[in-house]
């Protein structure tokens, strides 16, 4: 497969993420999308290791594993928040957790 | 030489011992947690200032660097670590469970925000944002029986991944196109790319954006009022001032030693922070004229600021250090006032659970200590002289001049002047509205209380008849707030007072530390 390809799909990964997090009523589905949006960075990271730098410039691919710590870190972090507006509100709709204007 | 690290593997240590103690800590003794982590910081942050006379390196082939530069921020971080601790201990006694985890959670994010001074590489600056940014997070949340704070929790960590994630990709874009994630490497190939790809321009959007969350500049800041007012007072203040501070110190490296070097480009490039400066100063200062809740208030007031010092980021320059000279200044002086304000703020809260501005009402007779620190504390922000919000002024706003943008420091001046209008209000309530009285008052008493009561130590033709006596004595009277708080609110105002007459010493310092990333100063 060439750069292109895995470009693309990391594009569309991006794009159906940004998506979900500004459409979705429903908390979990947002932190899906922004988990789609982590994971099309580290395809590029990835892509772009093997196919741009020297070959024995590996730095893509490590921060791609950092990536991927992250990335669940900030989903352990994201369902606390979630379990805690729950207990709350009885909803995790983002949409109906409005008390705060202005 | 991973000794020079020091500091930062004591703090996670530290942290993780703080976690520990958190389980065998008896409910009732928790707060001895809290002193235990302010004495851990204080003997950090004299290490740390050891540190500026030893040595000076990059680390680990140049992703950490132990500079001037980082040196300075990383006391600043301790610094104000400690104070916000201090502040804390008895609003976090009275107001929330699991104190201990609060102030384990509070050490890690000063663990972040040093790595963010230090980072001199995408990734470094990466993680150690997130790392911040967790902790954060979590803090916002803290309050958990308050819906309030969980659904600014839930609108700020939905921004704040989102921003983090696009981030991310802004970094990968950037990584594409140049090959390089140190700063330093980007510099150079910046210089050596003939033109500009459509990649690298989507990259560098993509990572002001990201970075432009953080910070909360317009349009990015819409997270920031329902964040602040969400948040118990103590992590409200902590998020104005120090998660402001690592972001800046972050994006000041990060362009300093990546962008401004390149300068046919940096030229060019200046215009997108020059634009959301201008709209931060506008947006922040005139949203709020309408705010009448008090941490709501200093949300889109810190928006403002943040203006004022992306104004100072857009005339970095790679032959003078004023711009960064201005910024870390500026950094500096209003973490300080800041500090004064969400003290007293927190110290009223403590005493009356209350957050809205007019409950501030004649609080020059309940509290005149209180009173004149949030006056002082208010008027410095809005840059009145002989208080530091002053001298950080007039320092940012010559830099930005120099530079050559006229329009934007009178822009700058002018939207000083308009918050001069809204903490004027706040000042206005505490000292000429009167207090409310007690319950159990005739009807004649508050016909008298009326009258208003008296300014401090400006009106003296205001006569004291016995009347206004007896009805001034009629409000309910705060308790004094506990050492702790009185402590950090006089060394505030010391702090206010003394650096803006006489700034010269920090100048130095804040000097020593531009010239550690600006190469050619």
């Amino acid at each position: 497969m060439s750069l292109q390809s895995y470009l693309v799909i990391s594009i569309i990964l991006f794009c159906l993420g940004i998506f979900c997090v500004l459409t979705r009523r429903n908390a979990i589905s947002i932190l899906m999308g922004i988990e789609l949006i982590l994971n099309s960075c580290n395809l590029n990271f990835a892509a772009f290791s093997r196919f741009v730098t020297p070959p024995d410039d590996i730095s893509g691919q490590v921060i791609a594993l950092f990536g991927i710590v992250l990335a669940a870190a900030e989903a352990a972090v994201f369902l606390a928040i979630i379990l805690a507006i729950y207990r709350e509100f009885r909803t995790i709709s983002p949409d109906e957790t409005d008390t705060l204007k202005g | 030489n991973l000794h020079l690290l020091t500091p930062e593997f004591a703090l996670a240590g530290f942290a993780l011992v703080v976690f520990l103690l958190d389980l065998f800590v008896p409910n009732d003794r928790k707060h001895l947690l809290g002193w235990l982590s302010a004495l851990g910081l204080v003997g950090l942050a004299v290490l740390s200032v050891l540190m500026l006379s030893g040595e000076k390196e990059s680390l680990y082939n140049g992703l950490l660097a132990v500079d001037d530069y980082s040196l300075f921020f990383k006391v600043f971080f301790l610094a104000i670590g400690v104070f916000i601790i201090l502040s804390s201990i008895d609003y976090v006694k009275l107001h929330l469970n699991h104190p201990g985890e609060f102030y384990g959670l509070l050490l890690f994010s000063i663990l972040g925000m040093n790595l963010m001074a230090m980072s001199r590489e995408l990734l470094t600056a990466y993680i150690s944002l997130e790392l911040l940014s967790f902790s954060l997070y979590v803090m916002v949340a803290y309050a958990l029986g308050n819906p309030k704070s969980n659904e600014g929790s839930l609108k700020y960590i939905i921004i704040g991944a989102l921003s983090s994630a696009i981030l991310l990709y802004g970094i990968s874009m950037v990584y594409s196109t140049l090959g390089v994630t140190k700063f330093e490497a980007i510099a150079q190939s910046l210089i050596d790319l003939s033109s500009v790809s459509p990649a690298l321009w989507a990259g560098l959007a993509l990572v002001i954006a990201g970075l432009g969350f953080k910070l909360a500049a317009v349009p990015f800041h819409m997270w920031a009022p329902d964040a602040y007012e969400g948040a118990p007072l103590p992590v409200t203040a902590y998020l104005a001032i120090a998660s402001k501070a690592a972001a800046f110190a972050l994006v000041l490296r990060l362009l300093a030693e990546a962008f401004v070097p390149v300068t046919e480009r940096w030229d060019q490039w200046q215009i997108i922070i020059v634009v959301l400066a201008a709209l931060s100063m506008v947006v922040g200062n005139l949203v709020a004229l309408a705010q009448s809740n008090l941490k709501r208030l200093m949300a889109y007031s810190s928006v403002g600021h943040v203006g004022y010092i992306l104004a100072g980021i857009a005339v970095l320059a790679p032959d003078s250090l004023m711009g960064a000279n201005g910024v870390i200044f500026y950094l500096v002086g209003y973490s300080v006032t800041s500090m004064v304000v969400f003290a007293a703020l927190i110290a009223f809260f403590n005493a009356t659970g209350q957050e809205e501005i007019p409950d501030l009402a004649g609080l020059a007779d309940r509290q005149p200590f209180l009173a004149m620190a949030i006056a002082i504390g208010l008027f410095s922000l809005s840059g009145l002289p002989i208080f530091v919000g002053f001298t950080i002024k007039f320092y940012l706003f010559t830099a930005v001049a120099n530079e050559g943008y006229l329009w934007l420091a009178g822009l700058a001046i002018l939207t000083s002047l308009i918050s001069l209008y809204y903490y004027l209000q706040v000042i206005r309530q505490m000292y000429i509205q009167p207090a409310l009285v007690a319950p159990a008052q005739s009807d004649h008493d508050e016909v008298e209380a009326e009258e208003g009561a008296s300014g401090e130590g400006e009106d003296d033709e205001h006569t004291h008849t016995p009347a206004h006596h007896e009805s001034s004595a009629d409000y309910i009277p705060l308790p004094r707030p506990s050492a702790a708080l009185i402590f950090v609110v006089a060394l505030g105002l010391i702090a206010t007072i003394a650096l803006g007459v006489y700034p010269a010493p920090l100048l130095e310092l804040v000097e020593a530390a531009s010239a550690a990333i600006i190469p050619g100063g």
